[in-house]
Parts: structure tokens; C-alpha cells; sequence
């Protein structure tokens, strides 16, 4: 096992984020000779992190990366990762997780935006709060995530799962407005409230606990269902997009 | 005074009757000439396939229409992205890059030339904007007049010298080179929530047919001399069984002009479609090469399909609206006041898809059984059929049956039931391919005399250089070396400057919009005529005086002046 511990340097009042797509357990097998950038400089990881190895490993699935400090600036990083783990101490910044395909990334605080953004494999957990657009897909892309399992602890922003074409979200907390929008596959789970779910949906499953708020009109009511435990009610549609999605909620309310 | 000497070319220039002989080419500030003096830089092009820049007759790059493609697909721009280098801008996109990004690739390919093929005229202002900024290639921009209110109440009226004094002054205006009908009447329909299903129905209101519009239309461009014929995108666009409605239309073209056709008809694989529904959808591509064959007054170009991921976008609003039932993905829909319409939806064209593989045969036949290489152009109608960045593709499908069979052998295994072309054996020579790309466009646009697509003293030093010997290489066989070579040239050289070496851009370049101006009499001149002038005051969201494209939008503008019988 190696364990690389990584402690982002104070760097006075600068708010420039720093870029880390470089910081996945793979590229750790060949050393620390790695860039990050900020802005338009390129960093070399020392000159942004505090860094120390223990240990050895001859594949990436025996790497753990752990990251300290105030994180909430690093942005991509797990970008691309397919196996070993990252275990962020505090908060982390945009797109962590982009595109991952294996391995294991655990947030102790907050994620910002695009957590996990078409992660085709792999897991994520947030102990905190994830920012908008977790677990989604990206601008114009007509697939998100594809593959893996998301599960956030705390409450997540809108669009949340947006494009879900498979794979697992969990949410504990409550969702935004529009989680599962332009849903074709996978499982979304908000164990709170939310507004507009599954908007569009074509395919896939959405369950909502808590409270559907401003349930769109265009989801056909199939009456009660009973799912671990909950009582459910039952919808299908999209209708407006010829959808045969499944979304279950616990309560709704049309907006009048 | 700046000079060049290409030494040693192996040439082709169709239009100067040059089939494959090695010469040197002298340039002289920005223009070919006899001869250089000792102090001209040169380049020896020994060995090398040397031709006139490349012209494209129909492609949309530039304009409201492409610029909506560009924002509602911002996954096209994670394609194809390049870093700034040397003079070449960042560019990005892939299907409908960016200005830049079009400009470049092109270039790479040595076009030195481009035809937008469908700007609205009250959108012209854009479209010049964009041309600014394709800097390595003479542009110009076919003007959209299927739904024109005016032009269709002079038709009613059966008045042709109007609708010649209508274009005439809208040409002027928004700095227009051709007359472009796309589905004509059709759009119009549309905006009634109709369409036309073919030359005889009558546009809701107006009541005239599609028929009467191309008909009228021809004989107005004549009259106002223009460079151009009728470019005609033809009604039903994409639905089996419309070859009917095209033959119709195709078989209205008179012969009206000794020196090119009178009627261009564009992305003729969109119309070459047989059966009743698209359970025995089939290539009607042979009654239409037969057709053309019979007409020397019909040039087509193909609208050739490539698989894979593109966009669509077209002034033809109802076919667009067809597309997205059919697709179900997004969809745009715009309407341009009294003048026409457009849509666009992004598609992906697959092998495994019987329509999209018969389709994707029928435009190599349009090509394979038109005879004369001068009536069948190459095009994909970019990047409605391929972006343009896959041309070499069809050029190496047009050279080699061997790469015809083996990509036939990849697609939907019922095609060869519905297609002509397993039974095609013809494969295009070097020259053919040299009109088909080249010398071709520039007399189907009428700009040969305006020094575009040869290599005669006097004419524009816009010069490819690919680097393909063909007294080496045979096309048949080594098809991917035809593709390599067309996909990338040794130099292109435009206004007599090296501009592209090895797939880099070696300058910032500055392009030429090429525009016309019939002249007419004061009684033709449409800016004082009452009656035109009231409907525009009502009707537009512009006052008249504010509609007309300044001159200082366009980069080096270059009118053509036409002498016409108003
Ligand atoms: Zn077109």
C-alpha cells in the first residue's frame, strides 16, 4: 500500500483556483514529479502541496491520496481515475471526479459544482454538501453519468443528476430544483424534498422520499406502490417527451 | 511588388485545358503572370499535384443560422479543439466550428474560395461579420428569396421585370452574390404551420405555386445578368419518393445562358429518394442523372452523407420540424420576417441504419452516373451531410471501387437491394476530381472570368499543392494515400502568399467579399418605389434605411457591376 499525503501550502490571499487534474492515484506510481496549474502558471506539486510518501505500490488500486488544507480551491481532481482512492479531509472544489471510471473518492466536507460530472464508474462519497450539477452531464452532451454510484450525506443544488443515463445517486438531504432532468437510464434516490423532479425524463428510475414540489403535469399517476418500507406514489412519463420513466414520490404538490 | 515562382508543378486546370502537365507558375502581387523576375522567391513543387485553389459552391459556415448551430450544440465545441499557434487563433467545434476553425481547415485543404450557401437578407450584417473573420478564403453569400412577400406578389401578378428589380435592390442591399430558393413557397407555408408538397401546390395566401417561383426567379437572374444561375434547394427535402417533385423541377430550367447552367440544384441527395414511406425507402438516383445528363442547362451538386456525428441546418423550416419528429433530439426553429425561415437539429448518420446507408450511396451515384464532371459537384451541403473536413473521404470513394466495396461491405446489409451503385464500376481520374472540386464551382458561380478556379495569366494566384505524385500513385488501390494527400497540402498559396504549409496556417490572412450590383434603370430602382417602400415600413421590424449592409462590413469588397435589361 502507498499512502501519499498532499497539504496544500497557505498561499496568501490569491482566490485563483488551482487546477489538479494531475492528482489521480495512477500518476502517483512513477512519483511525485507532477504539475498542477493556477491560472496560466504550471506548478510543480511541491510548490503547491506539502507532499509525503508512505509505503509502496505497483498498481494504481493500492494507492490512497490525502488531501488537506483548503482544498476547496483544487479543482478536477480524481479527473479520470480508474482505481485506488482519494480521501479529501476538507472541501473540494469543481469537477472532482470528471469522467472517473474506478477507484473510491471520499469528501469529509463540502463538494462544489459538477461532482462526478459523466462518471462512467467507480464511487463517490460526500459527507457534506455537493453544489449544483452533481453527478450530471455537461453542457449540450446528451449522456451524464453512465456508470458508478454517487452518495451525498448532506443536501445537493439544482440539476442534480441532470442527463443520468446509469449508475446510482443517493442523496440524504433534500435536492434543488430540477434533479433528473433529462433522465434516460440509472437510479436517482432523494431521500428529502425537491422541486420539478425528472423534468423530460425519458427512462430510469427517480424516487423521492420527502416532498415533490411543483410536480410538473406531464407524469402520468399509476396509483401506490410499496418500496423498502415507503409507501410511494407512482408516476410515468415524461409524457412530453414520450418518456417511460418511473419517478415515485413520497408526497406532491402541483404548483397552482 | 511581391513574387513567387512554383517551380516544376505537375499541373491540372481544367478551365486552361491542363491535364497533367509540369510547369513552373509565376505569381506577381497577388496575380499569375507570364513570367518572374530572377528575384522571385520559389518554391519547387516537383512531383506535386498542383491545381487552382479549391472552391466549395454550397457550404454554411457563416451567418445567424450556422451561429445557432454553434450555441445550441456546446458539445460540438469539446470536438475538435486546437490551441492558439504561431498567427492561428484557438478554434474549437466540430461540425460547426468556430470561424477561425473553419477558415483553418479549409485552408489545410486548399480551398481558397467559399459560397455561403443561405444567408436571410435581413440577417446579412452577420453573416459579413463572420466572413471577416474566415480570413483565408474569398467568400460571398447565396441570398435566401423563397418566401420574399414582395417577390411572391409580383409573381401573382405576373410581373418578372419586378421580381428582377426585387432582387436587384436586395442584392445591392445586404451585399448578396447568388439567388438562392430553398424549398421554395415551403417556408412560407410553414409559417402557416403548412409546408409544400411539391411544384403545384399553392402557398397559402399568396397563390402562386413553387413552380411559378423557380420559374420567375430564373427569368429574372437572367435579366439582371448575374454572375450566378438560380441556386435551388428543391421542395420536399428528404422525404421518400420526392425524386418525382425534383425531376419536375429540375425539368423547369430553361436554357437561358450560352456560358453556364441556368439552374444549380444543391444537396440533389436529399432529393433522389424513392418509395412511399421509409419501409421501401430507395435510391431514385439514376431517373435523376439520367435527367441531367439530357440538360446541359442543370448543374447539381452531390449533398453527399458520411457516418457519424454532424449537425443540420437549413433555411427549410418544415423539413427541420420532419428531422425532429423523426430524431426526437433538439430542435431549433426561427422565423425571418417577410423573406424565410430556418431550423436546425444536430444528427448522427449510422451504418447500421438502412435509410442513412442508402442515402449515403445515392450521393456517390448522383456523382458516379452524371457523366460530365462539371454537372455534379462534390459537396456535403457542410455539414448537413459531413463537415466539409471529410471531403477527401468522397474523393477517394469517387477514385476507388475497391474503397466504394469495402465500406459497402460495413453498412446495413438490405442496401444492395435498393441502391444502383454495387453495380457501378466508374472511377474518377485526377482531372474529373480537379473540375469536381475546382473548375466546376467556378464556372457554375460565374466567376471564372473573375480569376477564380484557374491558373491563367491574369487570374487570382490562389494555388493548392498537394503532396501526391500521381504519375505514382493509383487511386484505385491506394485510396488512403488519396485521402492523406487531399486531407493536408505541401502549400496553399492564396493571393499569392503562402498561407498553409503541412496542416499549419502560416498567416493571419485577410479575405475578399465578392458581391454584385445589377444595374437598373431609375424606373426599376425598387428604393423608390412606392408600394415596395409602404410594405416595408409596415411589415419590417427595420426601417428601410437602416437595412442595407454599409460597405465597411465587408473585408476588401469587391462588387461585380451587372449590365441588365431594366
Ligand atoms: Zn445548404
Amino acid at each position: 500500500m502507498m499512502r501519499v499525503n498532499l497539504t496544500l501550502k497557505p498561499m496568501g490571499s490569491w482566490s485563483i483556483p488551482i487546477e489538479a487534474e494531475s492528482i489521480i492515484p495512477a500518476n502517483f506510481l512513477s512519483g511525485t514529479d507532477l504539475t498542477v496549474w493556477r491560472g496560466n502558471r504550471e506548478l510543480g506539486l511541491e510548490e503547491a502541496f506539502s507532499v509525503s510518501v508512505v509505503g509502496g505500490a505497483d498498481r494504481a488500486e493500492d494507492v490512497e491520496i490525502v488531501l488537506a488544507g483548503k482544498t476547496a480551491r483544487l479543482k478536477r481532481v480524481g479527473e479520470y481515475m480508474d482505481a485506488g482512492k482519494i480521501t479529501v479531509l476538507g472541501d473540494i472544489g469543481m469537477h472532482c471526479g470528471n469522467f472517473m471510471t474506478g477507484g473510491t473518492i471520499e469528501i469529509q466536507g463540502n463538494a462544489d459544482g459538477w461532482l462526478g460530472r459523466e462518471m462512467g464508474g467507480g464511487s463517490i462519497i460526500c459527507r457534506g454538501n455537493a453544489a449544483d450539477y452533481c453527478a450530471s452531464g455537461y453542457r449540450g452532451g446528451r449522456k451524464g453519468m453512465t456508470g458508478g454510484r454517487v452518495e451525498v450525506y448532506g443536501r445537493v443544488g439544482d440539476f442534480l443528476a441532470e442527463n443520468l443515463a446509469g449508475g446510482t445517486v443517493i442523496v440524504h438531504g433534500d435536492a434543488g430544483d430540477m434533479p433528473g432532468a433529462e433522465m434516460r437510464g440509472g437510479t436517482l434516490i432523494i431521500h428529502g424534498d425537491c422541486t420539478r423532479p425528472a423534468a423530460n425524463m425519458k427512462d430510469g428510475a427517480c424516487y423521492v422520499y420527502g416532498t415533490a414540489r411543483w410536480m410538473l403535469p406531464t407524469f402520468r399517476n399509476l396509483g401506490t406502490v410499496r418500496h423498502e418500507g415507503r409507501t410511494l406514489i407512482q408516476f410515468t412519463g415524461d409524457v412530453a417527451n414520450r418518456g417511460k420513466g418511473n419517478l415515485f414520490v413520497g408526497n406532491y404538490e402541483y404548483l397552482d | 511588388m511581391t513574387e513567387l515562382l512554383v517551380k516544376n508543378a505537375h499541373v491540372i486546370d481544367p478551365l486552361s485545358g491542363i491535364n497533367g502537365e509540369t510547369m513552373d507558375i509565376a505569381i506577381r502581387d497577388g496575380k499569375i503572370v507570364e513570367e518572374v523576375s530572377a528575384a522571385a522567391e520559389v518554391i519547387d513543387a516537383r512531383g506535386m499535384l498542383t491545381m487552382p485553389g479549391g472552391i466549395d459552391s454550397h457550404t454554411h459556415i457563416c451567418g445567424t443560422k450556422v451561429n445557432f448551430g454553434r450555441y445550441m450544440s456546446p458539445e460540438d465545441m469539446r470536438a475538435g479543439r486546437t490551441p492558439r499557434r504561431g498567427p492561428m487563433h484557438a478554434t474549437s467545434g466540430y461540425s460547426v466550428p468556430t470561424t477561425y476553425g473553419n477558415s483553418y481547415r479549409y485552408s489545410v485543404m486548399g480551398y481558397t474560395t467559399l459560397l455561403e450557401g443561405a444567408m436571410a437578407p435581413l440577417e446579412a450584417r452577420h453573416t459579413h461579420e463572420e466572413f471577416t473573420y474566415t480570413p483565408l478564403q474569398d467568400t460571398m453569400a447565396n441570398t435566401l428569396f423563397d418566401g420574399n412577400w414582395s417577390i411572391m406578389e409580383a409573381i401573382r401578378d405576373g410581373d418578372v421585370k419586378r421580381v428582377a428589380a426585387i432582387i436587384a435592390w436586395t442584392l445591392s442591399a445586404v451585399k448578396g452574390f447568388g439567388v438562392k430558393l430553398t424549398n421554395p413557397g415551403g417556408t412560407e407555408a410553414w409559417q402557416w404551420g403548412k409546408n409544400v408538397s411539391c411544384i403545384r401546390d399553392p402557398v397559402p395566401y399568396f397563390g402562386v405555386t413553387p413552380a411559378e417561383i423557380i420559374r420567375s426567379v430564373i427569368e429574372a437572374n437572367e435579366l439582371l445578368h448575374l454572375p450566378h444561375s438560380v441556386h435551388l434547394h428543391c421542395n420536399n427535402l428528404g422525404t421518400p419518393g420526392n425524386y418525382t417533385c425534383t425531376l419536375g423541377s429540375l425539368g423547369l430550367a430553361p436554357d437561358l445562358n450560352p456560358r453556364r447552367q441556368t439552374l444549380y440544384a444543391t444537396h440533389v441527395q436529399f432529393h433522389a429518394y424513392g418509395g412511399s414511406g421509409w419501409k421501401d425507402f430507395s435510391s431514385k438516383s439514376e431517373p435523376i442523372a439520367n435527367l441531367v445528363n439530357m440538360r446541359p442547362q442543370v448543374v447539381i451538386d452531390m449533398g453527399q452523407i458520411l457516418f457519424g456525428r454532424t449537425t443540420t441546418m437549413t433555411a427549410d423550416g418544415p423539413m427541420e420540424f420532419n428531422l425532429y419528429r423523426l430524431h426526437h433530439e433538439k430542435w431549433s426553429n426561427h422565423d425571418v420576417e417577410l423573406e424565410t425561415g430556418s431550423g436546425i437539429i444536430p444528427v448522427i448518420y449510422r451504418r447500421k441504419n438502412l435509410v442513412n446507408s442508402v442515402m449515403w450511396a445515392i450521393g456517390l451515384e448522383l456523382a458516379l452516373l452524371t457523366k460530365s464532371p462539371w454537372q455534379c459537384l462534390l459537396t456535403t451541403d457542410n455539414p448537413n451531410g459531413a463537415p466539409f473536413v471529410r471531403y477527401p473521404e468522397i474523393i477517394g470513394l469517387l477514385m476507388s471501387r475497391r474503397y466504394r466495396d469495402a465500406e459497402f461491405a460495413t453498412i446495413h446489409p438490405d442496401t444492395g437491394s435498393r441502391v444502383p451503385l454495387p453495380a457501378i464500376d466508374r472511377e474518377m481520374d485526377w482531372y474529373e476530381i480537379a473540375v469536381m472540386t475546382r473548375a466546376g464551382q467556378a464556372r457554375a458561380l460565374g466567376i471564372q472570368d473573375l480569376g477564380k478556379g484557374h491558373l491563367a495569366p491574369g487570374a487570382d494566384a490562389d494555388v493548392a499543392i498537394y503532396p501526391i505524385r500521381i504519375d505514382e500513385v493509383d487511386p484505385s488501390a491506394d485510396y488512403q494515400k488519396v485521402i492523406d494527400g487531399f486531407s493536408r497540402t505541401e502549400y496553399t498559396i492564396k493571393r499569392g502568399r503562402v498561407v498553409a504549409r503541412r496542416g499549419e496556417c502560416v498567416v493571419h490572412g485577410s479575405n475578399s467579399t465578392l458581391w454584385v450590383r445589377p444595374k437598373v434603370s431609375e424606373n426599376y430602382d425598387m428604393g423608390k418605389d412606392p408600394e415596395f417602400v409602404e410594405k416595408f415600413d409596415r411589415y419590417y421590424t427595420v426601417r428601410m434605411s437602416n437595412y442595407p449592409v454599409q460597405e465597411q462590413y465587408l473585408n476588401r469588397s469587391r462588387c461585380i457591376e451587372t449590365e441588365t435589361e431594366l
